[in-house]
């Protein structure tokens, strides 16, 4: 305060001017100590300074801000330099609460970045596991679908192999029923009622005589192949003869004639189990006795070999 | 003023006082225009153009500009005091407005990654409600 440092010396004077003081004093208390705003600047800025977490954020804004502040602050009769002074203080105040609140926001943003980083990697990791888990059902859902085909797969050759075999059996069985068919036709057999029948004409004995001509191996040759390839038939060797001559005889005369082709079979390694020979002598004509060649067809000795399948018709 | 309330007037000087008074205000009126606060208000604008203030800060921006309108018309005017103190307050607001923009550039990018993080988060516990 100028006016009072002017103020000097002699007691009485001191008194006048502590007077004079007084009124100035007085006077300067109804005048505005600060400009209006200052303290609106100063609480701002004051709040600022005591927030932890932005105080030390921005020190060098801080710091011009605090200045123009305290210039703000000053005492000023002329309005519009204290209005000035006050603007100036306001926006430096907002200028470093901005600033220090940006240096916090970047301060955060790596503990951000770290807590995003965190959430992907967890979702990443779950993503993997998902995919995981998906592939495994799927594989084990193609597993399963393979083991399924597998199966199927087998039961389709268990049951082409079937086919195959049946086809195959009855493949097997038709050339075995056209094999029996040809050795019968060879025997030159004719299916009957009671089997197949071989006819053996007199030709093959001496007339009057029960042994086999030389000859007439060959014939029986033909049915030893044929028994040896079915064993599980068997023969009825059957002997007829004509009329001519007495009964007894002719019978007697049938009976050797059965026995001979029989005991040439056995001979020929055919088990005698499998064959009987029976006479049957004049009582079964296949023609008549009253012509030569009547007689010859009736002279005869028929082999009957059992049919067990019927298969062959 | 301070060359003013330096003179003591006296009665018998006191043509005096009004004569340098009248060279003073004289003076005042020659007084050549703040061009440095004036080219420190356009370098503050530019630089909160610069800073996308006009988006994330339009009123200060605005304010800022108003302010150098109004210094530029004072430095027409010959009030280069007026003047001189309109540019400073455009150019704090400028700063002010530069910083404002920062701030809040700088807040979205944060708010951003928070939102980014807890829909991550949000999907993760779906996903795993979904599972369980």
């Amino acid at each position: 305060m100028n006016p009072l440092s002017q103020v000097g010396g002699k007691p009485v004077k001191t008194i006048i001017a502590t007077a004079v003081a007084s009124a100035l004093l007085a006077a300067c208390a109804t005048m505005p100590l600060e400009p209006d705003g200052a303290a609106q600047a100063r609480a701002k800025l004051t709040q600022l300074q005591s927030d932890p977490k932005l105080a030390n954020r921005a020190p060098v804004a801080i710091k011009e801000a605090d200045r123009a502040v305290r210039t703000a602050e000053q005492a000023e009769s002329d309005k519009d330099l204290g209005a000035y002074r006050v603007y100036l203080a306001d926006r430096k105040v907002d200028t470093a609460k901005a600033q220090a609140e940006t240096a916090f926001a970047e301060d955060q943003r790596s503990t951000l970045i770290a807590q995003r980083d965190r959430a992907r990697l967890d979702a990443r990791t779950r993503e993997a596991d998902a995919a995981r888990g998906k592939v495994a059902a799927a594989r084990a859902d193609s597993a399963e679908e393979k083991a399924g085909a597998d199966q199927a797969r087998s039961e389709a050759d268990a049951a082409r192999d079937a086919a195959a075999d049946s086809a195959q059996q009855s493949a097997d069985l038709r050339a075995q029923s056209v094999e029996l068919q040809r050795q019968i036709d060879v025997l030159h057999a004719k299916p009957t009622d009671r089997g197949l029948v071989l006819t053996l004409g007199d030709v093959l004995f001496t007339s009057g005589q029960a042994d086999l001509k030389a000859g007439a191996s060959s014939h029986l040759d033909e049915l030893v192949a044929f028994l040896d390839k079915y064993p599980d038939r068997t023969v009825a060797i059957e002997g007829y003869t004509d009329s001519v001559g007495s009964e007894d005889y002719n019978q007697g005369l049938s009976q050797r004639r059965a026995d001979s082709v029989k005991s040439y079979l056995t001979g020929q390694g055919i088990d005698a189990t499998r064959l009987s020979a029976s006479g049957k002598g004049e009582s079964d004509p296949v023609a008549g006795n009253d012509s030569a060649a009547g007689r010859q067809q009736n002279r005869r000795v028929e082999v009957i070999i059992s049919d067990p399948t019927a298969a062959v018709r | 003023m301070n060359a003013t309330s330096q003179l003591h007037p006296k009665p018998r000087v006191r043509g005096t006082v009004g004569l340098m008074g009248a060279l003073a205000l004289g003076a005042c009126a020659s007084m050549p225009p703040p061009t440095s606060n004036l080219q420190a208000a356009h370098q503050a604008i530019s630089g909160a153009e610069q800073a996308e203030a006009g988006r994330y800060a339009p009123g200060e921006l605005s304010e800022a500009r108003a302010k150098l309108a109004a210094a530029d018309t004072a430095v027409s005017a010959q009030r280069m005091t007026l003047a001189a103190r309109l540019a400073e307050e455009s150019q704090v607001e400028a700063e002010l407005a530069t910083s404002k923009s920062a701030q809040v550039k700088a807040q979205a990018v944060n708010d951003e990654m928070k939102r980014s993080t807890s829909v991550l988060i949000d999907e993760m516990q779906r996903n795993s409600g979904e599972k369980r």
